[in-house]
């Protein structure tokens, strides 16, 4: 009886699952019925999320619909300029861009971006049953204007995690020479000082044992922007310099002397803590971008090191790539004092909350088309899989699904991490002028690096370019 | 004058296509030139602003050090491309084993793209796992990082480019000099001159043309080093291989300073035109006058 209650329920789970799908696929084909012969043209970052649009969702959904879709995917740099170019000029070639969190502000100062809200509300006819803003986690919000109209959908989002080598936290003979040096245990550090002791140990630890091995990570790239970014989203904050240390709220102020933050005394902790790191980081980090910076830890060189989420992925599980697989372990970045109080309170955040959407540019010729693709891709269905070739989430969910909760056992708790504090991390502050200031600070931050200016004399000279960026642009008075 | 009406209907099709995609290009960005124009400014329209931008750029610290870091580059990568292809070239003139193949081999890079040529630069000097690095420590204890050392980093930039365009220059000079007569060469042995006289009175002069069409190409070419740079050290470490076309690339498309940009692009066309005139002025123009 228990035998043919339980077949019962199962075939009638079965049949409503299958049934539904079937009604889905059904709003698909007839939804896309007027866009037949339609090639949509996207183009993103080549990164691990959106290869799987390419390879996996975009063929499925031109399956589905017959709707072709051609996913350009380039380098960061490359992604930027070719979608800003063709939203400039409206020549229309793309119809879904990559948004990053952090140019979001700046497209929509310029009405790049299509209302995905009330082009949804305009067209019913359009809007698949599957697809409900609702859905996506908090981060969707950094992509919605005042009125909460979504601009882009979230295709993906992670932190920035403090990651450490469990095999080398857990080993006796490390554990027992760490204790015997600094008379503490060997845990993943809380505090600045903490994380200073374990690199020190870990990198003299290599070099008294001969290994490839040192205390910490460090994207410090001389000539690229992924060290400033590295300062100011994931460094800063930690130290209780929030917004790149400027104050939209007071005229732009980035001195000191006007308000700002730029060049306080905490900004300059800060520095020289992050460049003391450097300093006893692997040799390549100087050179180092994001990417090597995974890659530096996924070839075990490093015993910890802020490594980007995106990265994680592949640095706990893909054994083709990575040395450490299993070996991998998430906590929170090192604070300062009162930084998480800050951060708990909504005052402040504690490290870089990243991702990013796809938007539908308008200048694009195939809107609607475009709009059904984005749906297609915005569902819940299409997220496990997604969530364990990438790991993102966008969708709260996700979390749930068992094939997500195994990777997250295997990510060391990444994915909890994720839903549970990722409240406390922010993403980059709401300015139009994003690019321009990092632009116009930069060459100051590079000369910091390699010590041709002193940290003090060299935040100093920062502010005062901020500002006067600022006052170029027109946005200080 | 029905030759001459010929002449101009052959050629009007490229005319028509220079005319679209060179003048009027540049025409353009003369006028932007004479703008400010930031699409991300609280203003985001063009707004003519005179000759601001080109007196800005006259103070501008940024833009004067890549002027200067450009100008070493190319006096050092284009001064070490001739004397090197040169050499190069007087070996080929010479039969040796193995030649066809030698020759071949030393082409190669000429064939590839210079983003290419970058990376591949990239992973044999990055520091622990490029080649360069590791056997400059393991045989002569030198440690190399292109992130840290500006010196360092600007050489390496330098024998990248030397290495990615001596065999053009090598190619050149040898089809300057196999077209060489052999009667002045054989007229200044019989006289008693030696290896050097023949070189700086013969060999030289009648060469120079070839010389100076290569140094102008590799003077144009290496004005405008981007991708290898780019893709190298990004312009570091700090500002010491930020060459003018990296600073306006920057200028131009993360930093969207369209009118700024543009003023750097004249100037920087303005100071090659005057580069290569000087060039013609001081190494041609003697020959030809003596001539007439």
């Amino acid at each position: 009886m228990n035998f043919a209650l339980k077949l019962g329920t199962s075939a009638l789970a079965i049949s409503v699952v299958a049934t539904s799908a079937y009604a889905d696929d059904a709003f698909w084909r007839k939804a896309a019925e007027p866009y037949q012969g339609v090639t949509l043209r996207g183009v993103t970052e080549s990164s691990p999320p959106s290869l799987y649009i390419r390879e996996v969702l975009a063929p499925q959904f031109e399956e589905l619909t017959g709707i072709r879709v051609d996913v350009e995917t380039t380098s960061w740099d490359q992604m930027f300029d070719k979608a800003i170019k063709d939203m400039e000029a409206g020549t229309g070639i793309y119809d879904m861009v990559y948004i990053e969190q952090d140019i979001i502000y700046s497209y929509l100062a310029r009405d790049f971006l299509v209302d995905t809200t009330q082009l949804l509300a305009d067209n019913p006819a359009l809007k698949a049953p599957t697809y409900d803003e609702a859905n996506f986690t908090t981060f969707a919000d950094y992509f919605e204007d005042a009125e909460g109209h979504l601009y882009g959908i979230p295709m993906e989002a992670f932190i920035k995690v403090y990651l450490y080598r469990t095999d080398l936290f857990g080993d006796a003979e490390i554990q027992a020479a760490f204790k015997a040096e600094t008379g503490r245990d060997l845990v993943p550090a809380t505090t600045h000082e903490e994380y200073a002791e374990i690199a020190r140990f870990f990198t003299k630890w290599g070099e008294d044992h001969d290994l490839d091995l040192w205390g910490t990570t460090a994207q410090a790239h001389t000539g690229h922007v992924a060290s400033w970014y590295e300062y100011y989203e994931s460094i800063a904050p930690t130290f209780g310099v929030y917004n790149w240390g400027i104050d939209a709220a007071n005229n732009y102020a980035a001195s000191v002397a006007n308000g700002g933050t730029m060049n306080s005394d905490e900004a300059k902790e800060a520095m020289t803590w992050w460049l003391s790191m450097r300093d006893i980081a692997p040799p390549e980090s100087p050179a180092s971008t994001w990417t090597e910076v995974g890659t530096t830890f996924g070839a075990g060189r490093a015993a910890q090191g802020l490594v980007y989420g995106e990265n994680a992925g592949w640095i706990a599980a893909d054994k083709e790539k990575s040395l450490v697989v299993g070996n991998v372990g998430v906590a929170l970045p090192p604070l300062a004092e009162g930084v998480m109080e800050a951060a708990e309170a909504g005052e402040g955040y504690i490290g870089y909350y990243d991702g990013g959407a796809f938007g539908l540019p308008s200048t694009s010729k195939q809107k609607e088309a475009a709009m059904l693709f984005l749906q297609y891709i915005g569902q819940n269905e299409v997220q496990p899989d997604w969530a364990v070739a990438a790991p993102r989430v966008t969708n709260k969910n996700t979390y749930d699904d068992p094939k997500v909760q195994a990777m997250n056992e295997e990510l060391g708790g990444y994915y909890d991490m994720l839903k549970d504090k990722g409240y406390l991390f922010a993403g980059a502050p709401a300015y139009p002028f994003h690019a321009q200031v990092r632009e116009a600070t930069a060459p100051t931050f590079y000369k910091i690096l390699i010590g041709d200016l002193g940290v003090s004399e060299g935040l100093d000279e920062m502010a005062a370019k901020a500002e006067a960026e600022l006052t170029n642009l027109g946005y200080r008075k | 004058m029905q030759s001459n009406k010929l002449g101009w209907i052959l050629l009007a099709p490229t005319l028509v296509i220079l005319f679209f995609f060179g003048v009027l290009p540049f025409i353009y960005v003369v006028y932007v030139s004479f703008h400010s124009w930031n699409p991300f400014a609280a203003n985001p329209d063009m707004v003519f602003n005179w000759a601001d931008n080109f007196r800005r750029i006259v103070f501008d610290e940024e833009f004067l050090n890549s002027v200067g870091v450009t100008v070493m580059f190319v006096f050092f990568a284009v001064l070490s491309e001739l004397i090197v292809g040169y050499f190069l070239a007087q070996a080929f003139m010479k039969e040796f084993p193995g030649k066809a193949i030698f020759r071949t081999i030393h082409t190669l890079p000429l064939i590839m793209a210079p983003i290419i040529v970058g990376s591949v630069w990239k992973l044999m000097t990055t520091p622990s796992i490029g080649i360069i690095p590791h056997y400059l420590d393991e045989w002569f204890g030198i440690s190399m990082n292109i992130g840290t050392s500006a010196p360092t980093a600007f050489a390496t930039i330098v024998l990248m480019d030397v290495w990615h365009w001596t065999p053009l220059v090598t190619l050149t000079l040898i089809a300057a000099l196999v077209s060489l007569p052999p009667d002045p060469f054989e007229q200044a042995q019989i006289d008693g001159a030696n290896k050097r006289q023949i070189f700086w009175h013969i060999t030289l002069p009648m060469i120079a043309p070839a010389v100076v069409a290569t140094v102008f190409i590799r003077l144009m070419d290496a004005l405008r080093t981007v991708d290898e740079v780019w893709m190298l050290t990004g312009g570091g470490p700090g500002s010491a291989t930020r060459f003018v076309g990296v600073h306006i690339f920057k200028e131009v498309f993360p930093k969207t300073n369209y009118g700024y940009g543009s003023t750097i692009s004249v100037i920087v066309l303005y100071l090659t035109i005057v580069a290569c005139w000087l060039l013609y002025v001081t190494m041609l123009a003697p020959r030809t006058k003596k001539k007439g």
